[in-house]
């Protein structure tokens, strides 16, 4: 379009979108909210109207009329505010497996959500029309924690999965949902980042059956350049997860020359095996162009291969190859008798041989939740 | 270069066009050049409402200086409709001058620009003009250290809380650079009729003065400079120390400089 267009549409009869973000199911006008003004968890007041976040590494020291940086919470007048409490964005019901969870409650749905908005910027985000937006911006709908619970019960998901976005920034409205969710015998889990502070983690942990964290490197330079967060509160994030008892699974996206260096996937499957155990499954995920990577191929299903080789000699038992769909490495092994317990093509699922958490084959105890 | 420290008194069009008329020796020419039959973006600051705003009689004096030079179209704006309210402005947005904002109908974003660390979406009133001045307002900032003309294109992008780490340091020169800025920009002024210089970017009465001023010139680097020096000498004037012994001395417009933005070396005259 033509500057001269732009002018005439200005005062003309075409509209235009906001920011082109998915639709929602059902939307109408009637559904896109406002803003909330809920009051938010993990802060400080400081002198001067200002306020502290403490909800993540960053710590944002928020003035009034101001954001943290993950352009949700607002500071009005010395309070602090989540704007997206009760503000769903994006709802779907995925199979558990797209998030990717390969342990726990194989072939079930998760009802799934986000709100706008993310505490770090990775430059190859792949929801970034939502997760890189104010609310504002975002399409929304009115969707407080109690219907969320009642919509997945009523389409019989038994799991609710905060995902899409990074949750921790709507963690007000994650752990209020969760709660609703539990009474109604429905599990939650989360997809995340994990650049989280111990105490919020801590009530998250407590309030999920399962953990799904991405590991985006395992070096401090690649976070600060690429992520724009920090490694070291991720792997205590790890750590606590792994020491809550909650279902934990690692996915690794590999980026073709930025962190597929095959020295940093072996020194990362060792800590791995040392910090959270031998049994947790690990995912290496295949990159796509997106967002500011655009100029970056598509991961070599090679380099994905070598790394699970890589981690599995290091002694992870469970390693998988992602966003390759038909690829051998998507289905599950037997560590004992390596026959092939569960059978997946892509998110579906083919054949379970896996009776009271044992494989069928062998009777070697396979981990996670499997009912 | 040139910058001009104006003081208004009369009208704020005559106090623009005394300005002008040192910065260019034949100001005509240089609105004939860059705005006749143009479409400008007229990018004012409209976050703190009314006390801290770009004030509404400047940013339209202008407007009718360029309209009168036979622009086309003039769009003063900012990020809301409801913020531009709050600060005083009268939303119009048929006729060639339009007061209007990134969120009114018809508008938005426009497509994903990366440059360095910037990833943004531009609004499509920066996309679409051919010229742009930065209105913006004198201000302290508690991460920028200040918050001056370059900052301003802060309010044209859909993610600006993305770019506050490291003293904004290097985003926003970085974001300047971006090509619906830099090849747009023509003028920044800095509303210092009043002045935030401490606690900013939000009202504080306390730090709060009106010098009665306007900073003026073509280069953002320069005009920038001199916007934070003011800052300093008022904060030295009220006993509360010099932004780098709090950290938060605004590095980015040496970096500005170091990136080919402006200078930090020119010529002032006070008019």
């Amino acid at each position: 379009m033509k500057r001269r267009d732009f002018i005439k549409i200005l005062g003309g009869t075409l509209v235009f979108p906001v920011i082109e973000v998915p639709k929602l199911k059902g939307q109408s006008p009637n559904h896109v909210s406002s803003l909330s003004s809920h009051e938010a968890r993990y802060y400080k007041k400081l002198p001067d109207r200002r306020i502290q976040c403490l909800l993540c590494p960053r710590k944002c020291i928020v003035g009034d009329k101001e954001r943290g940086y993950c352009g949700v919470r607002e500071n009005r007048g010395g309070k602090y505010i989540s704007l997206v409490y009760g503000k769903a964005c994006s709802i779907a019901i995925d199979p558990i497996e797209k998030k990717p969870f390969f342990h726990f409650l194989p072939g079930k749905n998760a009802f799934s959500m986000a709100t706008a908005g993310c505490n770090v910027n990775c430059k190859f985000c792949q929801n970034w029309q939502i997760s890189q937006v104010r609310p504002e911006e975002a399409r929304s709908l009115n969707l407080p924690p109690s219907k969320i619970a009642s919509l997945a019960y009523r389409y019989m998901a038994p799991i609710i999965a905060y995902t899409y976005t990074e949750p921790i920034i709507f963690v007000e409205y994650m752990l209020d949902t969760a709660e609703q969710a539990s009474k109604l015998g429905i599990r939650n889990v989360i997809v995340t980042g994990a650049h989280v502070n111990p105490e919020p983690w801590k009530d998250i942990l407590n309030a999920m059956d399962g953990v799904k964290i991405d590991l985006k490197a395992f070096t401090e330079d690649f976070y600060r350049k690429i992520v724009r967060g920090h490694l070291k509160p991720v792997l205590n994030a790890i750590v606590a997860a792994a020491k809550s008892g909650k279902w934990l699974e690692i996915v690794y996206l590999v980026i073709p020359t930025l962190n597929d260096n095959m020295d940093d996937i072996k020194r990362m499957s060792r800590w791995l095996v040392r910090e959270v155990g031998k049994d947790v499954p690990l995912h290496f995920s295949r990159f796509f162009p997106m967002y500011m990577l655009k100029n970056l191929p598509a991961t070599p299903v090679k380099t994905l291969e070598r790394a699970r080789e890589i981690a599995m000699s290091e002694g992870m038992k469970f390693v998988y190859v992602g966003n390759v769909p038909g690829h051998p490495g998507e289905s599950t092994y037997c560590p004992k008798c390596g026959k092939t317990v569960i059978k997946r093509v892509g998110y579906k699922i083919k054949e379970i041989h896996i009776k009271n958490g044992k494989c069928e084959y062998c009777g070697e105890p396979i981990p996670g939740v499997w009912s | 270069m040139k910058v001009a420290i104006v003081r208004v008194r009369g009208s704020f069009k005559d106090s623009i066009l005394k300005g002008l008329s040192y910065l260019f020796p034949s100001y005509k020419a240089w609105l004939k050049k860059y705005f006749r039959g143009k479409f400008a973006s007229l990018k004012v600051n409209t976050l703190s409402g009314k006390l801290l705003s770009t004030t509404p009689q400047l940013s339209l004096s202008l407007a009718q200086i360029i309209l009168e030079a036979f622009g086309d179209e003039v769009a003063v704006w900012d990020r809301q409709e409801e913020e531009m309210k709050r600060a005083g402005y009268d939303i119009k947005r048929r006729g060639s001058l339009k007061v209007i904002a990134t969120d009114s109908p018809r508008v938005g974003y426009g497509r994903l620009r990366v440059n360095g660390d910037i990833g943004s979406l531009f609004s499509k009133i920066q996309e679409y003009a051919d010229s742009s001045v930065s209105l913006a307002v004198l201000k302290d900032h508690d991460l920028a250290g200040v918050t001056l003309s370059m900052k301003n294109y802060y309010g044209a992008v859909h993610n600006p809380n993305k770019y506050h780490d490291n003293g904004c340091d290097p985003f926003i020169p970085e974001l300047f650079s971006c090509e619906p800025v830099v090849t747009k920009h023509r003028m920044s002024i800095i509303d210092a009729t009043k002045v935030q210089f401490h606690r900013g970017p939000s009202y504080h009465v306390r730090w709060y003065a009106k010098p009665g001023l306007l900073i003026m010139g073509e280069d953002p680097v320069a005009v920038d400079h001199l916007g934070w020096k003011m800052i300093e000498k008022l904060r030295a004037k009220a006993g509360l120390p010099p932004l780098k012994n709090e950290n938060r001395e605004p590095k980015w417009i040496f970096t500005a400089e170091k990136m080919g933005l402006g200078s930090t070396k020119y010529e002032v005259e006070e008019i």
